[in-house]
């Protein structure tokens, strides 16, 4: 009986830890994603594969991958923001291994890593990929719509149309 | 009238500041002393490509494989300048629907987040430049954008703008 009792405080324990250290990555329906657990340095893509390596990983201003135990090189292109990327996530990490929760995308024409979590300590938790929105803010302000608000986006959308054709504007809507 | 962009950027040789007081061998200790401390090391696996020309769209990655909105044309344009400012990889897509990620475009090395690259959102564009293959990704350093037509699929009277409509 206390045998039993000491079994179920184990099984407990190891529910509540796993809880706690391992995200599991939701799924998004998408073509050919799969759910997975990726550990690896954090490395810029275009020193990585040509050598053309800049300071802390080209500071935010160039694309970031993970560089595996076994030699593969992980291209980590979306974050859980809305229309964003992963970089402000992970270049935090550069040069340094960490655990990246996500789906593994092996589309036909391109492989991609949608990392929806990070962690750079395996016993501790892992965060969400939202940094993104967070950096945005700090330079713009609060936005319930960040890419509306943006603007850069917003010069652009404006001297080109929202269709990327000067003059020609969508029908209005009936 | 179409916006017309071109690049002729072109490779410029490594060449030393003759200003600076450094000597060649004082600035190799002095980079690999800040590589060690950054792990910016040039990594044995740095390749070399293959010559290529490209045409196709400029393409928002994430929303081309997705499948979750019609990514192309007119339709698409707005929201493919959203995603390359929010730093998405940016590809060309070709007939085929091979895509290639776009590292470099001349000497812009700026590959996330870069406005110049968010202006030519589904243009369709001829390029040249480098192939390089790895890891199921195909990724392409542009050299130079030999030509810019602009944004020529149209596609929003059938699919109206993506994702939202407005």
């Amino acid at each position: 009986m206390k045998a039993l009792s000491t079994i179920r405080l184990a099984l407990m324990i190891f529910t509540v830890s796993s809880a706690t250290s391992s995200l599991a990555a939701e799924a998004w329906n998408i073509p050919h994603e799969k759910a997975v657990v990726l550990k690896g340095r954090v490395v810029d893509a275009l020193c990585q594969l040509k050598g053309r390596c800049a300071p802390d990983c080209g500071s935010g201003k160039r694309q970031l991958g993970l560089l595996l135990t076994d030699g593969t090189f992980r291209l980590v292109a979306k974050s859980n923001i809305d229309f964003a990327g992963s970089i402000p996530d992970l270049i935090g990490f550069c040069g340094k291994e960490i655990e990246a929760d996500g789906l593994l995308i092996e589309n036909p024409a391109i492989t991609l890593f949608f990392v929806q979590g990070i962690r750079a300590d395996a016993a501790g938790s892992f965060t969400p990929a939202e940094r993104f929105k967070t950096d945005w803010e700090a330079r713009n302000g609060k936005a319930e719509e960040w890419w509306r608000a943006d603007p850069e986006a917003n010069r652009i959308i404006a001297a080109d149309g929202p269709l990327g054709i000067k003059g020609l504007a969508p029908k209005p809507k009936p | 009238m179409l916006a017309k962009h071109r690049c002729d950027g072109k490779s410029r040789p490594f060449h030393l500041d003759e200003g600076s007081r450094m000597t060649i061998m004082s600035q190799w200790r002095a980079a690999l002393i800040v590589s060690s401390f950054i792990g910016m090391a040039v990594p044995a696996a740095a390749q070399d490509g293959m010559r290529v020309t490209v045409t196709g769209e400029i393409s928002d990655t994430w929303c081309t494989i997705s499948g979750l909105m019609f990514a192309k044309g007119t339709a698409h344009h707005q929201c493919a300048i959203w995603c390359a400012l929010g730093g998405i990889p940016v590809s060309i897509r070709d007939a085929k629907g091979n895509l290639y990620l776009i590292l470099k475009i001349g000497d812009d090395d700026d590959s996330a987040s870069n406005p110049r690259v968010a202006r030519m959102a589904t243009h369709e564009v001829s390029v040249d430049g480098e192939l390089l293959e790895r890891d199921g990704v195909k990724y392409l350093l542009v050299d130079r954008i030999a030509d810019d037509k602009g944004v020529i699929t149209m596609t929003h009277e059938e699919y109206g703008i993506q994702p939202f409509g407005n």
